[in-house]
């Protein structure tokens, strides 16, 4: 998940909390505060009621009569005051919610009691308001405040999705950069444009990180360069000078066999040489990838290469390919060189008379796998995971060689995008397996 | 033919300066970029052999200020080790005739240097002959009389290449390095082994169509070398080497 949005869910979460957290307190509060608000009302209307009667005397507010109780009703009736003389003790004044029957129904009302002496009688007050108006309030409040924290998540949420995209801005912009970082010629960045202060400093430590990766691959590019000439030139003389006395027409035939020998010896040299540098400027990106290599042209190319030992070895070839193997963008020379690497080997570890199959087919989400299988001895599982490693070799009877052919299928593998696995099983064989990446398409020049 | 060797090292001029006056060459040297601009200014030359990699100067600019000035004419042939892959496009973009990776073989060299003649004479021969065969190089394709004789592409470059060199030994080194160039990158690859099963199906396929005459001939320990054609009547002549 992307920053910006765990930061949008984190601020969403956390209102949506409070919101609930607010909504549900809500009764409560209400509840408080009302009960609050009429409690104080009824203080004010018993004292009110006190200053009437003291003003009027009792007697106005009584009946007649020997019942000595009255009680009012206000017109909707959601309010009374019940007057009655007792002869019971005087008690403080208490306020508490009764249920009162009033047309027919119960309803719950706020009640402030209290007792005094008037002309030496004890009565009692009891002073109601109903609570079904306080409810009504109520709902009105809670249907008001949903909307006001509703509008007031749903703004700031805005506010702050813009601010965060804003602020997290220029992430995207060092991705991107980074992205199109292909090789070591990093192309030169301008200084990131932001006021944060750790963004400028991760843009600016990413510009030294990629100085000094171009400064190795500068001085990488200029030791093989040096090691070329200098190892090249000195095994040139040799080999010249070599041929040159070969030529010679009076040459012991003793001679002859050694100087024969020490060539097939510089030979090698020059080959273990040649391949070390070869890695060394593939892992050095100095093959250009400029070109939409068609596979099947490279396997049918490198098989006419060596059909001399698939036929010398008795070997049967099968191809068994499916749609059109494309690579881009890729180096053809480097391809070439991978797929007869392979092939070479599918032939050098194969048994005579055995078999090579070379298999294919589109794999979904637009990846090619290519297979090239023979029938050669199985390869010790232990031994897989070290087999593109230089200069290692596990048959000991296998013809001569450095054990480098694997590696230098790696780094340009590697170079390519492409994956690339073993599998060894006795019966089928070993079987090399290329995951060619989705084309990507060239600009045209 | 005159021939001008620009390269800083001694000892390697000195060898193929050996070889190329054994090839009936005229041979002149240049130590640095300088000295080879001045002999480039005063001299004309058939060829000149650059080493790319010279201590006063890239061996490119010399290649450029030659195909300007003096020495329009000359063949020039690109022998190098510093072989990264743009100096060998560069180097054919600026007008060089060829390119030669260092290691190379003098053997090879020769033959480059007369295709590069023949290719300038305007020598296009599709077809070379010995004994009764017949080479096409056209369409790659190898005929006895009229009855053609199937062969796969290395063994028909193979038998052209000793064709090329004919009665000269060729040793198994030189005959794989022409073959197989640098494409293999493992040294096994070019086990001279290789070269001898090679050789033994080509003269399988010969002996097919002329039994009598063994014409690839095995030279002790060294190579081949193709018959000179003695006995039988004079065929087209292989080409002659430039002089």
């Amino acid at each position: 998940m992307k920053l910006q949005q765990k930061l949008v869910l984190l601020t969403t979460l956390s209102k949506g909390l409070m919101a609930a957290i607010l909504l549900l307190a809500l009764p409560w509060v209400v509840q408080t505060l009302v009960m609050r608000h009429t409690d104080s009302a009824l203080r004010t209307e018993l004292r009110q009621v006190q200053a009437r009667i003291a003003q009027v005397g009792i007697g106005e507010f009584l009946p007649q009569g020997p019942a000595m109780r009255r009680t009012h009703y206000d017109l909707l009736q959601d309010e009374f005051i019940d007057l009655q003389a007792t002869t019971s003790q005087p008690f403080r004044d208490t306020i508490g919610t009764f249920p009162r029957r009033q047309h027919g129904a119960a309803v719950d009302f706020r009640v402030l009691r209290h007792s005094g002496y008037y002309q030496g009688q004890l009565y009692t007050f009891e002073i109601g308001k109903s609570i079904a108006s306080v409810e009504d309030v109520y709902d009105l409040l809670r249907t008001s405040a949903g909307y006001a924290l509703a509008f007031t998540v749903l703004t700031t949420l805005l506010i702050e999705l813009g601010v965060i995209g804003h602020l997290l801005q220029p992430v995207d912009h060092i991705v991107e950069r980074l992205r199109a970082v292909r090789g070591p010629q990093a192309p030169d960045f301008p200084p990131l444009r932001t006021t944060t202060s750790d963004f400028q400093y991760l843009d600016a430590s990413i510009q030294q990180m990629l100085l000094k990766i171009q400064r190795v691959f500068e001085q990488e590019r200029q030791f093989i360069a040096n090691a070329s000439h200098e190892l090249l030139t000195p095994i040139s003389i040799l080999q010249n000078r070599f041929e040159n006395m070969l030529r010679a027409e009076n040459l012991p035939e003793e001679a002859e066999a050694q100087l024969v020998t020490s060539q097939k010896t510089l030979q090698r040299m020059t080959a273990t040489l040649r391949t070390l540098l070869l890695i060394s400027r593939v892992e050095n990106n100095q093959f250009p990838r400029n070109e939409t290599v068609d596979v099947r042209e490279v396997l049918t190319d490198a098989v006419e290469e060596l059909e001399d030992r698939i036929g010398h070895k008795q070997i049967s070839l099968q191809w068994n390919l499916t749609g059109q193997p494309m690579l881009a963008p890729a180096s053809r020379t480097l391809i070439f060189t991978l797929i007869i690497n392979l092939l070479s080997n599918a032939i050098k570890y194969n048994r005579a008379g055995g078999e090579i199959e070379i298999s294919g087919q589109p794999e979904a989400g637009e990846a090619y796998v290519l297979n090239i299988r023979n029938t050669g001895k199985p390869i010790a599982a232990d031994n897989l995971p070290h087999l593109f490693e230089r200069f290692r070799r596990f048959d000991p009877e296998a013809a001569e060689g450095e054990g480098l052919g694997l590696a230098v299928v790696r780094s340009i593998a590697q170079l390519h995008f492409v994956q690339i696995t073993v599998t060894s099983e006795k019966g089928p064989g070993t079987t090399f397996s290329l995951r060619l990446p989705p084309l990507v398409l060239l600009p045209t020049p | 033919m005159n021939v001008l060797i620009v390269e800083d090292d001694r000892a390697l001029a000195r060898e193929l300066g050996l070889f190329l006056y054994d090839e009936h060459y005229h041979c002149d040297y240049a130590r640095t970029g300088r000295e080879a601009s001045e002999k480039l200014f005063v001299n004309e030359y058939d060829f000149v052999l650059l080493d790319l990699g010279l201590p006063d100067q890239d061996g490119l600019e010399l290649l450029a200020q030659a195909r300007r000035e003096r020495n329009k004419d000359a063949s020039i042939i690109i022998l190098s080790a510093r072989g990264s892959v743009d100096d060998r496009i560069n180097g054919l973009n600026l007008g060089a005739d060829d390119y030669l990776p260092k290691p190379y073989s003098l053997l090879e060299l020769g033959s480059r240097m007369q295709a590069v003649t023949r290719r300038k004479h305007g020598v296009v021969e599709d077809k070379l002959a010995f004994g009764g065969f017949v080479l096409n190089l056209s369409d790659r394709s190898l005929k006895h009389g009229d009855t053609p004789i199937v062969v796969t592409r290395k063994e028909f470059d193979l038998l052209h290449y000793l064709l090329l060199h004919r009665a000269k030994v060729l040793t198994r080194l030189q005959l794989s390095e022409h073959i197989w160039g640098s494409t293999m990158t493992d040294s096994s690859d070019h086990d001279s082994n290789y070269i001898d099963v090679h050789v033994k199906n080509v003269r399988k396929k010969l002996a097919q169509a002329d039994a009598e005459n063994e014409w690839i001939e095995t030279v002790r320990g060294i190579g081949y070398r193709l018959r000179p054609d003695n006995a039988t009547p004079a065929p087209a002549p292989a080409p002659a080497p430039a002089a």
